[in-house]
């Protein structure tokens, strides 16, 4: 955009706040600096263009008819941020939010937002509550353009790669953005798979490209596209695993232990429930001979199976 | 968003902002909005060029000698926006990801707080905010959560029962707290350790009991140390492992920050770095079904030892031979 249209685009804006009746596009050409030098067509394009982006910019601009002409205006009542009353510590836990981010595009977002609440008056003053300082950084290159395809509802094509494979093109109608362990993940459908998918931003090459218009697809009702992303959070924690662990030893495990028996021969019986057979018996694999799994049986299976790769890995 | 686009929607916000801040330095408005002062400059220069209309007494104005002389801004004839704009969709959904971010670290009492500050900002944006983001942050014992957040606002010395997370090791100890924040997804306590006698990064899930000690924190000159993009970075001290990793764990290259050092049809050759030997042992062990031991020597003849020792108390405990 050229510092000229920059201008004509504020131009616009003003005469448009400063106005109380609609003003008419005869008005507008005449009054609003930038549009002299115009043809009809010319004019009319370039006002329809600078409408548009104004509206994409958040500048709510509202059509009406003066004098039975249309006209257009922008009304204080919808356009103006109303007083929010916040309290001194919803003030304060908003102004923390500011600092949240990590990532220049969505931390000048989020400073133009508190600036517009300080030009109303809100003092926020971050000293008044004492919540954890919590960073949100997004260095993932394809990052950008996914945030603005999951809010836009807009279909993406990006190139995706995992470790030891051949990358493979995806396209994908996004649902929803998670960060989990700090990586952000996509979730949404995958036409190429017919199926819901995540995908790991830092897997997927920067140059995500536009696979169609935004707004082109409904995320499905009743599918909360987070259930795509449960299978990051690991199976709840159901069945009943009963191990040996050494005194003094497997101090992780214990933390988790439902009970502790103390054993004779130094080790020490401990009931636990798990989620997922593998991830227990990765866990204990780990302690190596300081804890032992008793059972169930597919338990000691997957453990053993650890154990006896390790044990011949050498010979 | 285009920078020039930034800029226009910068401006919007800018000219509400000034003019209740009469006589504001260009270096408070720069830092407000995060850009640097010759951005604020350039903006100004700008703004003086618009106006309702054409004519001179139509056009903003700015008073050039504070300007000039102090760097302080006073804008005159803008008063047709002297209040700002309702947040955009962008504005909205930055800020609200970052309180549902601070939701997910908050301790249960602030939690009220955070959600009341969410509904009146949705009601400050223009239109319905969609923000399909989600941040997880791993829960924690919310008894532990709110002691250890308390004692860190009030000052006050804890003790604490830790389980480390590299070594298999529960250990009491009295530290005096300095911040609580949230990093990868997960609770952290920073802390001065009175028995390490230096600034130590825990895991609040690993903490398993805190209470005050009632005493106050005393003054150790510690300053909370920066964070790079990894919580902790590896150091030159530590050990230096090659593994060899099946195409079925090759997730670990990730999630470990592993370097590549060759891929024979799949089964990917890394180098890693680690603080310790002992998580490193560890780490083999858990993954002995996707990973081997190349280098060095020493760890893997410690994992095999590790490995037939734990085979043969299986023996012991079922006679049958597996």
């Amino acid at each position: 955009m050229s510092r000229r249209k920059t201008e004509r685009l504020l131009n616009l804006t003003w005469a448009l706040m400063a106005t109380r009746q609609h003003l008419t596009k005869d008005q507008i050409r005449e009054s609003v600096a930038g549009y002299e030098s115009n043809s009809d067509d010319a004019f009319d394009r370039m006002f329809e263009r600078d409408k548009e982006e104004l509206r994409e910019l958040g500048v709510p601009i509202e059509a009406g008819e003066f004098a039975d002409e249309m006209g257009y205006r922008i009304s204080p009542d919808t356009a103006i941020l109303p007083d929010l009353d916040l309290t001194p510590e919803e003030a304060a836990v908003i102004g923390l939010a500011a600092h949240v981010w990590e990532h220049s595009g969505l931390a000048g977002q989020s400073a133009q937002a508190i600036a517009k609440l300080k030009a109303v008056g809100v003092d926020v003053d971050t000293d008044a509550v004492g919540v954890a300082e919590p960073r949100l950084s997004a260095g993932e290159a394809a990052f950008d353009q996914v945030w603005d395809a999951v809010h836009a509802r807009m279909p993406i094509r990006f190139s995706y790669q995992r470790p030891g494979h051949e990358p493979s093109t995806r396209t994908l109608e996004p649902w929803g953005v998670v960060n989990w362990r700090g990586r952000w993940y996509v979730g949404g459908f995958d036409r190429d798979r017919q199926a819901p998918r995540l995908f790991r931003l830092g897997r997927m090459s920067s140059d995500v490209s536009k696979a169609g218009p935004a707004g082109s697809y409904e995320i499905p009702e009743h599918t909360d596209w987070r259930e795509v992303a449960y299978g990051l959070f690991g199976a709840p924690p159901t069945e009943a695993a009963v191990l040996r662990i050494r005194a003094d030893r497997g101090h992780w495990l214990r933390r988790r232990a439902e009970s502790v028996t103390t054993g004779a021969d130094g080790f020490d019986e401990v009931h636990i429930r798990y989620g997922s057979v593998e991830d227990l018996a990765a866990e204990v694999a780990s302690y190596g001979p300081d804890v032992l799994v008793v059972g169930p049986g597919p338990l000691r299976d997957a453990t053993l199976r650890r154990l006896r790769r390790a044990a011949g890995a050498a010979s | 968003m285009t920078a020039s686009n930034a800029q226009v929607s910068r401006m919007l916000a800018l000219v509400p902002y000034v003019q209740e801040h009469a006589g504001i330095p260009v270096a408070d408005i720069a830092a407000e909005f995060g850009v640097e002062p010759r951005v604020i400059h350039r903006d100004l220069n700008l703004l003086v060029m618009t106006g309702v209309g054409k004519y001179g007494g139509e056009l903003i104005d700015i008073d050039y000698d504070a300007l000039e002389t102090d760097e302080v801004v006073y804008l005159r004839d803008a008063d047709f926006m002297s209040r700002p704009l309702r947040l955009t969709g962008s504005e909205a959904a930055a800020l609200i990801v970052a309180l549902r971010t601070l939701r997910a670290s908050a301790e249960h009492a602030q939690i009220p707080i955070i959600d009341s500050a969410l509904a009146k900002l949705e009601s400050a944006a223009l239109g319905t905010v969609s923000a399909p983001v989600d941040v997880h942050v791993d829960p924690v014992d919310p008894a532990i959560h709110q002691v250890v957040t308390s004692a860190t606002n009030q000052q006050r010395r804890l003790r604490i029962t830790y389980t480390g997370a590299a070594r298999d090791e529960r250990t009491d100890r009295e530290v005096d707290p300095l911040r609580v924040f949230t990093s990868q997804g997960r609770l952290y306590l920073e802390a001065w350790c009175l028995s390490a006698e230096d600034l130590r990064f825990f895991r609040l899930d690993r903490i398993e009991s805190a209470a005050e000690t009632g005493d106050p924190v005393a003054g150790h000159g510690a300053r909370p140390r920066e964070l790079g993009a990894r919580l902790f970075t590896p150091g030159s001290s530590g050990v230096d492992a090659l593994l060899d990793v099946q195409p079925a764990g090759a997730w670990i290259v990730d999630e470990f920050d592993a370097t590549v050092v060759s891929n024979d049809g799949g089964t990917l050759r890394v180098r890693l770095h680690a603080g310790d030997e002992e998580w490193l042992r560890r780490l083999a062990l858990r993954h002995a079904d996707v990973i081997s031991v190349v280098e060095p020597a020493s760890l893997a003849a410690d994992v095999t030892s590790a490995a037939r020792q734990a085979l043969a108390a299986y023996d012991e405990v079922s006679p049958s031979k597996e």
